[in-house]
């Protein structure tokens, strides 16, 4: 049993450090360039009106929920809220795809660069490791597996 | 995994779906409808004579000399196209001229019978030929930059540039005496400025191609002005849209000194064509009663006699397809569309335009 034992033990680990790296890297580049993230939030057709509160939100709930990760009582929690963030992003970047002629990017840093296409890749594989994390750390805490 | 799990999983994709969608709807919303207006659509005021595949969709319209239309080409600036609207002959042509090195940017060719122009506001440059010679001369350079230009008449061309005196976009005019020197006339009153004086009174240019009326149509606010040929004001008057103020954003990115728009600007004027007493202008903006699916099918353009100070009637140009017009003129019988890479020709109804194109100086509205 202890490949089983490894696999519970590291599989949800990694997770979590993709998603604080993930999450933690978004939110320091927006801030850095605020101004910049700010005026592309306007310009999306989606959230004009939404933009000021918005442009603060967003990094500070990508912060809050690296934050999250760190605590194990919250993980469960912290994989529910990034999952569903990840879905916002994916619907979002389908809505502007397909509904808007008006096409901006607020992403942060590198991620900027990505294309649309690579940006729904990018997004899914991280739903998918939302879903993953959220079965392993489930049975975690009804394991006896020892804590993170 | 268990049930429990997939099902608070499926929940918040469910809920986050709905969340950005309903945003966007929301905001979908905010930008179009307006309710505080009601457009009239009498029957038929426009007839479709035809469709002509023209095979680029980088025409812009450059001019009428009687029935016959004259289209620039963005891509092959010396290009013109000629189509005869009445038997739908078509003709290429080639202008001819001397350029000396000079680099252009953005040339731009208009009809003002018999001559035609060739512009570049970023040179800056205009060169003058006669119509069916086809060889261009300079006609002024270096004198003053501008944005865009359209000649008004075989001497004079209606200019928006930006004043060195005030930093701010303003109308003006170039005009060539007989003993070619070359005046410059600004009128810095007519534009007027809400937020910037640069992005806020941005718009539309249009001259009636018949008398030489001047019109300029703002994008951003209810409101268009009417001059006469020396650049004199003679009206200015709101559409039926009821947005007085210019609703965009600029933001001053410092680091790299660049001004940008900080949300998308709520467009109430996307183009306009004057033709004598009328003035067409598109509009997305629905009114009270409107079906916001119809955007999807047409464009909307509304006439607006300015003689009379009145709004006459809309009517709906279709899109070919999912391809909407992004330009069009009237001239004589005909309202004319450039859609994607075919021209659409209408024939107006005498009954509506007429009516309200004769010259009723006594009865205003």
């Amino acid at each position: 049993m202890k490949a089983t034992r490894l696999t519970y033990q590291y599989i949800p680990n990694i997770c979590i450090v993709l998603y604080i790296i993930l999450f933690v890297y978004a939110a320091t580049s927006k801030f850095l360039d605020f101004y910049n993230f700010k005026v592309q939030l306007g310009q999306s057709p989606v959230l004009t009106a939404y933009a000021d509160w918005v442009s603060w939100g967003i990094p500070l709930l990508e912060l809050t929920i690296a934050g999250l990760f760190l605590f194990p009582k919250y993980v469960l929690l912290a994989f529910y809220a990034s999952y569903s963030l990840m879905i916002m992003f994916t619907t979002y970047i389908i809505v502007i795809l397909n509904f808007s002629d008006f096409i901006p990017c607020s992403c942060g840093g590198v991620l900027e660069k990505l294309s649309w296409t690579d940006h729904i890749i990018f997004n899914v594989i991280f739903i998918a490791i939302a879903v993953v994390g959220v079965k392993f750390s489930e049975n975690q805490l009804n394991s006896k597996f020892g804590n993170l | 995994m268990k049930i429990k799990t997939l099902f608070i999983l499926l929940i918040l994709a469910v809920s986050s779906i709905t969340v950005v969608v309903v945003l966007f709807l929301l905001s979908e919303h905010e930008v179009h409808r307006n309710n505080a207006f009601v457009r009239r659509y009498p029957h038929h005021p426009i007839t479709k004579k035809y469709d002509l595949p023209i095979k680029y969709n980088s025409y812009y319209v450059s001019g009428f000399d009687n029935d016959i239309l004259y289209l620039g080409n963005n891509t092959a600036p010396l290009h013109l196209l000629e189509v005869n609207l009445k038997t739908k002959d078509t003709n290429h042509i080639q202008i001819r001229m001397k350029s000396k090195d000079l680099t252009f940017q953005s040339l731009k060719v208009k009809m003002q019978p018999p001559y035609f122009f060739i512009m570049d506001g970023s040179v800056p440059c205009i060169f003058r030929g006669k119509i069916g010679d086809w060889n261009a001369h300079l006609w002024m350079k270096d004198k003053a930059y501008f944005n865009q230009a359209m000649p008004v008449d075989s001497n004079k061309i209606y200019i928006n540039t930006i004043s060195s005196k005030t930093q701010m976009t303003t109308l003006g005019l170039i005009e060539r005496q007989e003993n070619e020197n070359i005046n410059i006339v600004l009128n810095t009153d007519i534009l007027e400025k809400q937020i910037d004086g640069v992005f806020d009174v941005d718009g539309i240019m249009t001259i009636s191609p018949n008398t030489g009326t001047l019109g300029y149509v703002y994008f951003y606010r209810n409101q268009f002005m009417v001059m006469d040929s020396n650049l004199k004001l003679i009206e200015r008057q709101h559409t039926i849209d009821t947005v007085q103020r210019v609703q965009i954003k600029v933001a001053n990115l410092n680091d790299n000194q660049i001004s940008k728009m900080k949300a998308p600007p709520m467009i109430v004027n996307k183009m306009a064509f004057m033709y004598n007493d009328l003035l067409l202008i598109n509009s997305d903006r629905l009114g009270k009663y409107e079906d916001e699916d119809m955007l999807k099918e047409a464009s909307i353009i509304d006439v607006y006699n300015w003689q009379k100070e009145s709004y006459e009637f809309s009517f709906y140009f279709y899109h070919i397809g999912k391809e909407s017009v992004k330009e069009f003129a009237v001239f004589n019988d005909y309202l004319i569309g450039l859609i994607d890479d075919k021209l659409s020709v209408y024939e107006i109804g005498k009954k509506q335009f007429n009516q309200v194109s004769i010259k009723q100086k006594t009865i205003r509205l």
